[in-house]
């Protein structure tokens, strides 16, 4: 059921971007591909996390970022998910470190979630759920990543490092009310790591049509249907962004204006941030809209799935945006490095130790 | 340098958080929890968490190899005033030694320090970045 009832809503956010920068350029010429591929695909750099950042030092910053913003007391928040395909431990959790270094309660639901990029929209849609049912006062749902790319695949020119924070909470409280949720799964094929491997595989033809595309557009069009509503009835439109085109190739298919996608573009300038993508875009949307507009997100995770959410932005957004960095001013925040050192920060490198 | 898991596991809420000790009789702040005020020597004290803003004072560069820290070498080591009052020592990270200045203010953020081995536990605590603008 898509319908929430306005019962729930988004009452902090918060954004990471680590500092330093790689040219997509750099990397197509380090491997030897054709340089206009980066054009092709709207990839101009991406960004790095530095030596001593991870999924937990990232999406703890973003969620402090949400907190900050909420106001709220961290003891009163009963759940924390953590959507990543970055884990630091495979066992072990990420929310636990990351709920302890916050001040958060110790009596809530925490756990990481795994559903390639769209773990983290899922964490949303639970903390909604708890919410809603009256569980917890206050869920956090976190989407950090180191994404990892093969040395000289292409995905190496998107794959980066971000994070995007959501504290949900009572509607009465809340910058943006949730309208409608709703998600669209399959088994699909179209990227996959296997476990032990240290980097990604992708099946070729199955990454746009039958799985981007295809589930995005579904997810979507189910929204709508369910809640009664058409593109014109939406001021802006988030996708999950693995390239700078893609986004604006499914807005096409689905009848919003470029106008309306462009204001959430982020992985140009910042690369795919995997479970912060279409977050981060949300995030640097809220941060400029004004109170009763309607903004879609739409996630994608590959496997696949893809979730649609509508929200309604009210009168209080606009005193929160302030209170902790924006996205624009972590996209302003950047140093250059070369492949080299991109290789050293990314663990690369092999080096004997001791 | 092999860690303690059990004393990190103890002191994990001091790595996680800045504490200040605010006396409630000369009015003075120091760093870190105490039992005791070291300006007046009152034990009437109350302990708060630092905002973790603060401004560095000065600052030294490190290219001294512990086990487990290689790969963060070299480390920019800065005393921090923080605006509660009291100086602290942290790690500067995310800047270049050569083109960073004192009177930078900055934020603390939660970090990687080190970790026992790739199969060992990593450890994290709180450095201190350049001020991200808001």
């Amino acid at each position: 059921m898509a319908y929430s009832g306005f019962r729930s809503g988004i009452i902090g956010w918060g954004a990471y971007i680590p500092i330093y920068r790689i040219k997509a350029r750099d990397i197509a010429r380090q491997w030897g591909f054709d340089e206009r591929i980066t054009d092709s695909i709207w990839m101009e750099e991406k960004a790095v996390a530095g030596t001593d950042e991870d999924t937990v030092t990232m999406g703890w910053y973003a969620a402090r970022s949400a907190l900050m913003r909420a106001g709220v007391d961290p003891r009163d928040i009963g759940a924390v998910f953590v959507g990543t395909e970055s884990k630091p431990y495979a066992v072990k959790p990420s929310s636990t470190i990351i709920a302890d270094a916050l001040g958060i309660s110790t009596k809530k639901l925490s756990t990481d979630l795994e559903f390639a990029c769209r773990a983290g929209s899922e964490g949303v849609r639970l903390a909604v759920s708890l919410v809603e049912s009256g569980a917890v006062k206050y869920g956090l749902a976190i989407g950090s990543d180191t994404a990892q790319a093969n040395p000289g695949d292409v995905l190496e020119l998107t794959a980066s490092s971000g994070a995007a924070a959501y504290l949900v909470g009572p509607a009465s409280e809340s910058v943006a009310v949730f309208e409608g949720l709703v998600t669209y799964v399959t088994d699909t094929p179209d990227f996959w790591r296997r476990d032990g491997s240290r980097y990604p595989t992708h099946g070729e033809g199955f990454t746009g049509e039958p799985a981007y595309f295809h589930h995005i557009v579904a997810a979507v069009n189910m929204l709508m249907k369910e809640l009664g509503l058409k593109s014109s009835d939406f001021d802006y439109a988030i996708f999950h962004q693995p390239n700078g085109k893609f986004p604006l190739q499914v807005g096409r298919m689905l009848g919003f204006p470029k106008e309306k996608v462009l204001p959430g573009i982020v992985t140009p300038w910042i690369g795919n941030t995997y479970n912060a993508s279409a977050l981060l875009g949300l995030a640097k949307v809220l941060e400029s809209s004004k109170p009763g507009q309607r903004i879609l997100v739409a996630p994608f995770g590959s496997g696949a799935g893809a979730d649609a959410i509508s929200v309604l932005v009210t009168d209080k957004v606009l005193e929160r945006v302030g209170k902790a960095p924006t996205v624009e001013e972590l996209l302003s925040r950047k140093k250059y490095i070369s492949y080299a050192e991109y290789a050293k920060f990314r663990n690369l490198i092999y080096r004997n130790l001791g | 340098m092999k860690h303690s898991i059990s004393i990190f596991w103890r002191l994990k809420d001091n790595h996680y958080k800045i504490y200040v000790t605010k006396c409630r009789d000369c009015g003075k702040a120091a760093a870190f929890k105490r039992l005791r005020c070291p300006h007046c020597g009152s034990q009437n004290v109350e302990h708060l968490e630092s905002r973790g803003l603060g401004e560095l004072i000065n600052y030294t560069v490190s290219y001294y190899r512990t086990e487990g820290s290689e790969q963060y070498l070299p480390r920019v080591v800065g005393l921090v005033r923080l605006d509660e009052g009291p100086v602290i020592v942290g790690e500067i990270t995310d800047v270049d030694p050569n083109e960073l200045s004192a009177s930078t203010r900055v934020e603390a953020v939660l970090r990687k320090y080190s970790s026992d081995d790739p199969n060992g536990l990593i450890y994290y605590g709180l450095k201190f970045i350049p001020i991200i603008k808001r």
